[in-house]
């Protein structure tokens, strides 16, 4: 049996990290909630965009806004969408699982987003051609990313999806598939009545131009929508891994309790019976 | 800016209603409904006499009334004559879209 005050001191330590994982499980929960207010507002946002973009729609073909004659690389980008540091659960290593079932060096290139997942692709020895910090903020440039997307014939995007608290979800999407997908709903269900043409609008500079420079504004709205999504599913991951730390931090310093009063009492039941057995001795050496 | 060249395409009716049943209106002059915003920001939502900016084709006002409208802005600021006074929201990049007496400035896209 162990000192109790060995025992004591590893409470102790047990009891902080409590603490901690306490803090950051709360601090994750507030900040779930304010990133979740965000992307409902910048979801309003971009279903206006997308309401007006679909209906100038004159082709399903989307091209992430490369000029005619424009070539690219007959490669498929891999954008990987991932943490800025650790403390996040398991949610990056299960992105670069997936990735990893899909990736081929001689069809792929790959971006990373997000300090924690280069770090893993390092770990298990995958070349990325770019790498960019998570932004902190809510204004996100995803113009850098953008000029790369258009530099490949196709992208696909493996981000993680937030669908609760306890659940999040790896998700990996063909850019230009998701953009004419919608595209294409949307032009089954819209009323021709409502289609935005030269015969119902005015268009400045031109009706091409504006398409053009929509499509590439709903890419860019496209990429923050993965990295908001993204951001969420982090923060509920962390929330999850930090709440099962705290449970098993404080089961564990529950335990360690118990042993400290145990080896307490043992040890006063060791004095004791060595105090009665030299006071035995003591009375037979009076007699 | 009322009254500079370059305005946009005359004032037009349109739908099947007369203009004298569907035209919103405060202290009597006839307005539009405009909401200037970005992804996580709104500058300005509310009604107001007239909203100028500037295109590739120069500066130009949107009236009540006007013809359904799908424009770039260059980078301005954007003019809001509110029944309140005037707003100016400074832009560098935005879509603007009129239809039916309603404006929308996408900023930032």
């Amino acid at each position: 049996m162990r000192r109790p005050q060995e025992i004591a001191s590893e409470e102790q330590s047990m009891r902080t990290i409590v603490s901690l994982t306490s803090a950051f499980e709360s601090m994750s929960s507030m900040k779930i909630m304010q990133t979740k207010g965000r992307v409902l507002i910048s979801n309003q946002f971009f279903d206006e965009v997308w309401n007006i973009y679909k209906q100038i729609r004159v082709d399903v073909l989307f091209n992430f806004g490369r000029q005619e004659g424009e070539t690219a690389i007959d490669k498929e980008l891999l954008i990987l969408i991932t943490a800025p540091g650790g403390l996040n659960g398991d949610i990056d290593q299960r992105l670069i699982r997936k990735v990893r079932e899909r990736y081929d060096p001689e069809k792929n290139d790959i971006i990373v987003i997000g300090h924690h997942g280069a770090m893993q692709l390092e770990q298990v020895h995958i070349k990325y051609e770019k790498f960019f910090d998570l932004p902190k903020s809510d204004n996100i440039n995803t113009d850098p990313l953008v000029a790369e997307i258009r530099k490949y014939a196709r992208s696909r995007v493996f981000y993680q999806n937030y669908i609760s608290l306890s659940e999040q979800d790896i998700r990996d999407l063909d850019l230009g598939e998701v953009v004419s997908r919608m595209g294409k709903i949307a032009e089954e269900e819209s009323d021709p009545e409502e289609r935005i043409t030269e015969r119902t609008y005015i268009f400045e500079p031109s009706p091409f131009a504006v398409a053009a420079h929509l499509e590439t504004s709903i890419l860019r709205l496209t990429l923050a929508q993965f990295i908001f999504d993204s951001r969420l599913a982090q923060l509920a991951s962390r929330f999850r891994a930090m709440s099962a730390a705290k449970d098993r931090s404080d089961e564990v310093a529950k335990d360690l309790h118990t042993q400290f009063n145990r080896s307490k009492r043992l040890m006063v039941d060791t004095r004791l019976k060595e105090s009665l057995a030299g006071l035995k001795k003591i009375r037979a050496g009076n007699a | 800016m009322p009254g500079e060249a370059g305005t946009a395409a005359a004032p037009a009716a349109t739908g099947g209603e007369t203009a004298e049943q569907t035209q919103a209106q405060t202290n009597g002059k006839p307005t539009v409904a405009v909401k200037i915003y970005a992804p996580f920001r709104i500058y300005y939502e509310g009604a107001a006499y007239s909203i100028s900016a500037i295109n590739a084709t120069g500066p130009f006002d949107i009236l009540p009334r006007h013809h359904n409208f799908l424009c770039l802005l260059m980078p301005c600021d954007i003019i809001v004559h509110t029944p309140q006074g005037v707003k100016i929201v400074r832009i560098t990049r935005a879509l603007m879209h009129v239809k039916a007496d309603k404006v929308t400035v996408f900023v930032d896209i």
